[in-house]
């Protein structure tokens, strides 16, 4: 379903993605791991065009993402994305954060687009913010409601960036359980977290980063029993005995 | 000073038909020097090649002229490459040219001052950069935009005296004609108009502050009136 290819990417004169290799098939859960700076946000952001690659091939459900000829528009109502500061429009209604693309992009009506985002809304298990605005809600609620958008448009992959890195403590489980009843739904998600506990327990698989590079893919009990790569050794060492 | 003789009802009047030029020209000019910066902004801020660097060098330059200047040159110096204008089109068009650069600035920056992230959300769920633009930027720039957009007005209301220099009928050349009968009026003339500009200025000044806490703000968010309490 995403596809890499060969993929690098830099910018400027600093090599952010060095010859990545990567796929991911309909349905898994890949949790993106690694030291910050190591590129695993950019990996994830080139997915769906908010960063252009430098060379390689990417493709998302078989359409090169960096083909000039690709409606990136219509891709990108393909995947959705949350991000880790939220950005949720401050101007405007829970509800019509939801409602936006829908109407804009995929032409629904105005009463369709509401029905769908309650239904989103009952989801994720905020219903009755429907009316506030984001800057009533905590931040735990603003990211459940940024995944309701994201599924408003009915995405067949959806990605995460760091999706619980802003939230208080407290509010960190509220989101990683809207994101676990997801994944058992069978949806397709790219995670980038630091939250040890999710990627064990949903991951189909562990990517690990660093400096640019893939260094290892395992499935998770694989990769945190015995992790081959001695950089991955030191990273888990380092954030799970703290 | 000679109160009595200042207000007579043939000066008051006449006054009174000077502010009518006033506000003319302010208004011609606010309305034309903010579609005109509205479109030199967008442009700017979408960083239109060939297009945004022609207007960033123009802006730069008139930014940097005085106004009286550009007033000067407007009716007296482009008549000589063959544009004439009676003097209210003059005005008009000197005070565009001027604030529509000033304006655009103030377009720009606060366009610009939306977070980029907003954009990323708007791009990633598939709206195209304009419907980004027109549904999530344009919204939230408008409203940070308000306070110095009308502060801008004020100053071009005000500026409209400057054009004194080319006799234009306005309220401040009036005052100066019924000052230049009889000096014993000066004061109580100045302090009339003076009174007219305040009163006209802070009417708009307090129209946008009412604008900015109640249309603008939705509740809970950022607003000026948490920052400065007395705003509300």
């Amino acid at each position: 379903m995403i596809n890499f290819e060969k993929v690098n990417k830099y910018f400027g004169d600093f090599h952010v993605l060095k010859d990545i290799n990567l796929t991911i098939n309909k349905g898994e859960v890949v949790v993106v791991i690694g030291p910050s700076g190591s590129g695993k946000s950019t990996l994830l952001r080139c997915i769906n065009r908010l960063e252009t690659i430098s060379n390689g091939m990417l493709t998302v459900n078989n359409l090169s993402v960096a083909d000039k000829k690709t409606d990136i528009n219509k891709l990108r109502t393909e995947i959705g994305m949350v991000f880790q500061h939220f950005h949720l429009y401050p101007h405007k209604t829970v509800l019509e954060n939801i409602t936006l693309a829908p109407m804009k992009v995929l032409g629904q009506s105005e009463e369709e687009a509401k029905q769908i985002a309650r239904k989103y809304l009952d989801k994720v298990g905020i219903s009755e913010k429907a009316d506030s605005y984001p800057a009533q809600l905590s931040g735990g609620q603003q990211q459940r409601v940024a995944i309701a958008r994201g599924l408003a448009m009915n995405p067949e992959i959806m990605l995460f960036d760091e999706p619980t890195s802003a939230l208080d403590p407290e509010m960190i489980g509220e989101v990683l359980d809207v994101m676990k009843a997801l994944a058992l739904e069978g949806m397709t998600m790219v995670v980038v977290t630091h939250e040890m506990g999710f990627a064990k327990e949903v991951a189909d698989r562990i990517v690990f980063m660093d400096q640019g590079q893939i260094l290892e893919e395992a499935i998770p009990a694989e990769f945190y029993e015995n992790p081959k790569e001695e950089r991955a050794q030191l990273f888990l060492s380092r954030i799970l005995n703290h | 000073m000679d109160f009595a003789g200042a207000y007579t009802w043939v000066n008051i009047k006449f006054l009174l038909e000077g502010f009518g030029v006033t506000l003319q020209v302010a208004f011609f000019a606010i309305i034309l020097s903010f579609f005109i910066a509205g479109a030199v902004g967008t442009v700017r801020y979408a960083k239109v090649p060939i297009l945004s660097q022609v207007f960033a060098v123009l802006v730069e330059t008139i930014r940097n002229l005085p106004l009286l200047l550009i007033i000067l040159f407007t009716f007296f110096a482009l008549p000589e490459i063959g544009i004439s204008m009676e003097k209210i089109p003059a005005a008009i068009v000197a005070l565009t040219i001027f604030e529509a650069a000033m304006i655009s600035e103030i377009i720009r920056s606060g366009l610009n001052s939306i977070d980029k992230g907003q954009i990323e959300a708007g791009r990633s769920s598939g709206l195209s950069n304009f419907q980004t633009l027109r549904y999530i930027v344009l919204p939230q720039a408008l409203r940070r935009m308000v306070p110095p957009l009308v502060s801008q007005f004020i100053s071009l209301l005000k500026d409209t005296s400057l054009c004194v220099i080319i006799s234009l009928p306005e309220l401040t050349h009036h005052a100066q004609v019924i000052y230049g009968q009889n000096s014993g009026y000066l004061a109580p003339i100045l302090l009339f108009i003076a009174f007219m500009y305040f009163a006209v200025n802070y009417t708009l000044s307090v129209i946008s502050r009412r604008l900015e806490v109640k249309k603008f703000n939705p509740p809970g968010s950022d607003s000026v009136s948490r920052i400065f309490p007395l705003y509300s």
